[in-house]
Parts: structure tokens; sequence; C-alpha cells
């Protein structure tokens, strides 16, 4: 009988953990395709490879951007719809008569780390 | 006889100082993301071409204070050349690949 006990208990442990878990994925999942999460992804993308030039907080003062002329835009004060973020970003710069320094990023990034990089720039946007 | 002898010695040795102070031209290609030679040795005057071996576009620039400058980006099998102008340590990166770097040590 204690051993019936002790075998139901540990069961009944098993599938409380096994619930949690699939809940706990669930969550995962539902989170992966929020806005935040994709502003989180997009800030490890834009750290990565935008930092270099537009700085750490976007402002155009990366430690690149002294040999730069014109200088790197200052993206907390851009005023560009995120359709022409993604266009810039995705066919660089000369695509749209700016800067040609600016690489063209579609060849190195996917759609996704694009899309979550023009959510990190909307959330550092200062503009009204 | 010893006089002609002597003349092309000097000659020779001339030629050979010529030869040896002579800019060289330094090959370094970009290769699967990385730069095929991480550490190059050169004089000031020499000229080092950067050829882009791979299939995604590379850029090259340099931050250092011995020589400050941005080649640009560009493509697939396309190059692009520096002309070292002074001595000092200058290290090169792709600004698109930022675990791309070389160093390129200029003496006089």
């Amino acid at each position: 009988m204690k051993f019936f006990n002790q075998t139901l208990k540990s069961g009944v442990a098993g599938l409380g953990l096994a619930a949690l878990a699939l809940i706990g994925t669930a969550r995962a999942e539902e989170f992966r395709t929020t806005e935040d999460a994709s502003v989180v992804r997009g800030s490890i993308v834009f750290k990565t490879y935008c930092i270099l030039c537009h700085g750490a907080n976007g402002e155009g003062d990366g430690r690149a951007s002294k040999i730069h002329d014109p200088k790197p835009a200052n993206l907390t004060l851009s005023f560009l719809s995120d359709a022409q973020k993604e266009i810039i970003i995705r066919k660089g710069g000369a695509s749209v008569g700016r800067s040609a320094v600016m690489p063209a990023w579609g060849e190195h990034l996917t759609s996704e780390q694009i899309t979550d990089v023009v959510a990190y720039l909307r959330k550092i946007n200062r503009q009204p | 006889m010893k006089r002609s002898h002597t003349a092309a010695c000097l000659a020779m040795l001339l030629t050979q100082t010529v030869i040896a102070d002579a800019p060289k031209e330094h090959l370094v290609n970009q290769k699967a993301k990385q730069f095929t030679v991480t550490a190059l040795n050169a004089k000031v005057g020499d000229t080092v071409t950067f050829k882009n071996e791979d299939d995604v576009s590379h850029n090259i620039f340099s931050l250092s204070d011995a020589q400050t400058f941005d080649l640009g980006t560009y493509g697939a099998g396309q190059a692009r050349s520096l002309k070292l102008e002074s001595p000092g340590a200058i290290e090169v990166e792709c600004a698109v690949h930022p675990n791309m770097k070389m160093q390129i040590t200029v003496s006089q």
C-alpha cells in the first residue's frame, strides 16, 4: 500500500512538472511573437552590426563615425517610416540617394532580423 | 679589366638595393568571412590589395592612428587596394562582419 501511494505521488508530481513545462513552452512561444521579443532580438542585431557607425544608443556617434562624411544618422531622431527604414537597411543608403557607406544588409541579415531591427529603432526613436 | 669588374659589381649592388627598396604589393584575401592573412609586415610605400573571394559583400576600414581609412563595401570577386603611408600598427576591420580583423605592421 505504501509502495502504491509513493508511486501515485511520483506520478502526480511528474504530470505536474510536465504540465508546467508545457505551459512554459507555450508562454515562451507566445512571447516570441510579441513586439517586446522583437525589440530584444533587434537590439542584439543592432549591437552586433550597427553599433560601429550608429553608436551604442543609435545617436550616430559610433567609433567609425569619425571617418564618415556625412556622419551616420542619429536614429533616435529619425523621421522615416518603418517601411523607409527597412528599405535602407535591406538595400543600403545609396538605394535611396543617401550615403553609400551604409551597406545593403539584405544579403547578410534575415528578414526577421531586419524586422527586429526596425522594431528596435521604433523603440529608441524620440521623435514625437 | 679590374676596373670594369668593380664597376659591374657596383652596378649589381645598386640594382639589388633598388629592388630591395622597391615598393611591394601584398595580397590579402577575404574568404569564409575571414582574412586569409591575420598579421602582415610591410613597409611604407607598399600596397595591400584585399580581394573578396566570398559570395557576400565585404568592407575594409581602419581607425588606427597610423592610418585611418575606409575603402568602402564591395561585392564578390572585387578588390580594393591600400597604399601604406606611415609607419605603425594598422588594425584592419570589416564593417559588415565584426569578427573579421587583421593587423598590418608598417615599418619605415
